[in-house]
């Protein structure tokens, strides 16, 4: 196996004395989509969120693409490479899905040099072909929060894609949608990843969603690592089966 | 098309929607000419009591605007830019008591005090935010306003410092209203320009989500650093221009209640749109003439006009006009019936 983009070693936090993330090793391989499932509660938004620096982390490390991330802010991790996109939708409500996705782009390059009208051409060239990306070319005009659900979502995804990451963490992208929104956004999101070549970490309570799609399959519960493997090994796992269907295994 | 809606988008015709775009800016750049023009005839066909208050609005519409780049732009309601309004206004009287300035050097010296101060405030206050963040700034323009109060020798005490500091040819209320017209003008591009930047942007992304910026990559306490020292900078400009009205220096300028006066402006004239820190301006100090004429508790009135004004317009007083335009010429053109603020002016 190649060298983890992602390595995650004891990582642990505490809130008022609830373990929520309990020693949890996991490594992510380049270029892979790796998905974490478990129940409602099991620590995965945690998990993410020690990740990307908004939780600080009680014990344990973080090291992405040989550089320790570990404590660091979010700023500072989205700069390393890797971008989130929230579980609860998370974006600008006034502004327009033009000026959110430039704000984003220019998050990423820092504003201090970029006052002037020419790098703001680059910019713009930037944002129109992340809308097409996302197919949010024709709402370009319209504000956050007059899009539909399935629009913000998709907003969402190109926030983090603005930041040009090497890793996308996507924290239950399909949460609220119905089961045939569901299979097509996963179905989006892999194909945007594999022509991109990102390498894609997601979590998700429903584990059919992911079976089909991931590479790597890692499984929590009450905050600790249960089973990781190829997706077809998970599956065939009875101590997962009996976390999802109940303790009669 | 979209990634995650199965509804296929219903972009406008083109065509429309650029001539309906093209068809606003025109329109707002014969009203911003027709204002300017009106501006600088106001000497020869108003009163000089009107110029005189003229005057006056020139000095704390940039005031306005400068403090909304926190308040409306950035979301960071600062209780605290009368420190910098007063010490633009000292600047310019203390440097011509104490160092021989002449009124123009003490007036360029200004803003770069300005923004040294608000660097050393921002980096305090901005630790804390929105209500603990108003709390420090107001403790800060309380601070100030003590101990200028207080130190009788050099800053003249709660007299101030009243000395025919401004040139004599300006002394002519027509003369310096045009003089303070053309500043305000020079100014107010400066501070439109660097609300449309890309650091404009930021600041207003920031507003509507920080954790959402910081998550992008970017450090939003050092953005709004500063953004407070740009705004300290503008203050103090607007200090500095307001000598001319009021001859002289007093500490009652570090006070909190001239800290409250752009907040107040902000919020009658509209604080999401550039232009709304101006007409509150306007309508504050022009109220406030004419309401201290015909009413003893004039203060009564104000705060009726501010409860009516949120409770009813929280946009403000541009947002009561702007919208509706906006609204039709966004149905003709089949757009979404809300766009960005940015565009706004």
């Amino acid at each position: 196996m190649t060298e983890p983009l992602l390595q995650i070693r004891g990582l642990v936090r505490d809130f008022d004395g609830f373990r929520a993330v309990d020693g949890v090793d996991l490594d992510v391989a380049p270029g892979t989509i790796h998905s974490v499932i478990g129940p409602n509660g099991a620590g995965k938004s945690t998990l993410f969120a020690l990740i990307t620096g908004e939780v600080r982390p009680t014990a344990g490390t973080v090291v992405f693409a040989g550089t320790d991330l570990t404590g660091r802010v979010p700023h500072a991790v989205t700069r390393a490479g890797l971008a989130k996109a929230f579980q609860t939708t998370n974006i600008f409500p006034r502004l327009t899905v033009r000026e959110s996705v430039a704000a984003a782009v220019l998050a990423r390059e820092g504003y201090g040099r970029l006052l002037g009208a020419r790098s703001r051409r680059r910019i713009d060239r930037d944002v129109i072909e992340l809308c097409d990306t996302v197919g949010l070319a024709g709402q370009a005009d319209r504000v956050g929060r007059e899009l539909s659900h399935g629009d913000q979502r998709a907003l969402e995804i190109a926030l983090a894609l603005a930041t040009g990451p090497r890793l996308l963490l996507l924290d239950e992208p399909t949460a609220g949608m119905s089961p045939f929104e569901t299979r097509r956004v996963v179905e989006q999101i892999t194909g945007l990843a594999r022509e991109r070549g990102l390498t894609v970490l997601f979590s998700e309570h429903d584990m059919d969603t992911v079976f089909g799609i991931s590479d790597e399959v890692t499984v929590m519960h009450q905050g600790r690592v249960l089973a990781h493997g190829p997706a077809v090994e998970v599956r065939a796992n009875r101590e997962v089966m009996s976390v999802y269907l109940g303790s009669e295994a | 098309m979209t990634v995650l809606d199965e509804k296929p988008p219903t972009p406008a015709p083109p065509r429309m929607r650029a001539t309906a775009a093209v068809r606003g800016r025109t329109a707002r750049l014969v009203l911003l000419l027709a204002v300017l023009a009106l501006l600088a005839a106001a000497p020869y066909i108003a009163t000089v009591t009107t110029v005189l208050t003229l005057q006056e609005v020139a000095a704390l519409a940039v005031f306005a605007v400068a403090a909304n780049l926190l308040i409306g732009q950035s979301g960071l309601v600062s209780f605290g830019q009368a420190v910098f309004f007063g010490l633009g206004s000292y600047t310019v009287t203390l440097g011509w008591e104490h160092a021989g300035l002449s009124f123009w050097e003490g007036f360029a010296l200004a803003p770069f005090l300005g923004a040294a101060a608000a660097a050393v405030v921002g980096l305090v206050a901005l630790r804390a935010r929105t209500l603990y963040f108003a709390l420090i700034t107001l403790a800060f323009s309380q601070l100030f306003y003590q101990l200028v109060e207080q130190d009788t020798g050099f800053t003249g005490g709660a007299d101030g410092v009243f000395a025919p500091v401004v040139p004599a040819w300006m002394e002519n209320p027509v003369d310096g209203y045009l003089t303070l017209l053309g500043i305000a003008v020079a100014a107010l591009a400066v501070l439109r320009w660097i609300q449309g930047s890309n650091f404009g942007l930021l600041l207003r992304a920031a507003r509507e989500n920080r954790a959402r910026v910081q998550a992008l990559g970017t450090n939003v306490y050092r953005l709004h650093l500063l953004a407070f020292t740009i705004s300290g900078a503008f203050c103090a400009l607007a200090g500095a221009m307001f000598v001319v009205y009021n001859q002289g220096s007093n500490a009652e300028l570090f006070d909190w209640t001239t800290s409250g006066q752009p907040v107040l402006m902000s919020v009658i004239g509209g604080m999401y749109s550039f232009s709304g820190p101006i007409v509150g301006a306007f309508v504050y100090q022009f109220g406030h003439d004419w309401l201290v004429r015909y009413v003893a508790d004039w203060q009564l009135v104000l705060g009726a006009v501010l409860l009516l004004v949120v409770l009813l317009r929280p946009d403000g007083l541009v947002g009561a006009v702007s919208k509706p335009i906006r609204r039709r010429r966004a149905a003709e053109a089949g757009t979404s019936d809300e766009p960005g603020e940015a565009s706004g002016d």
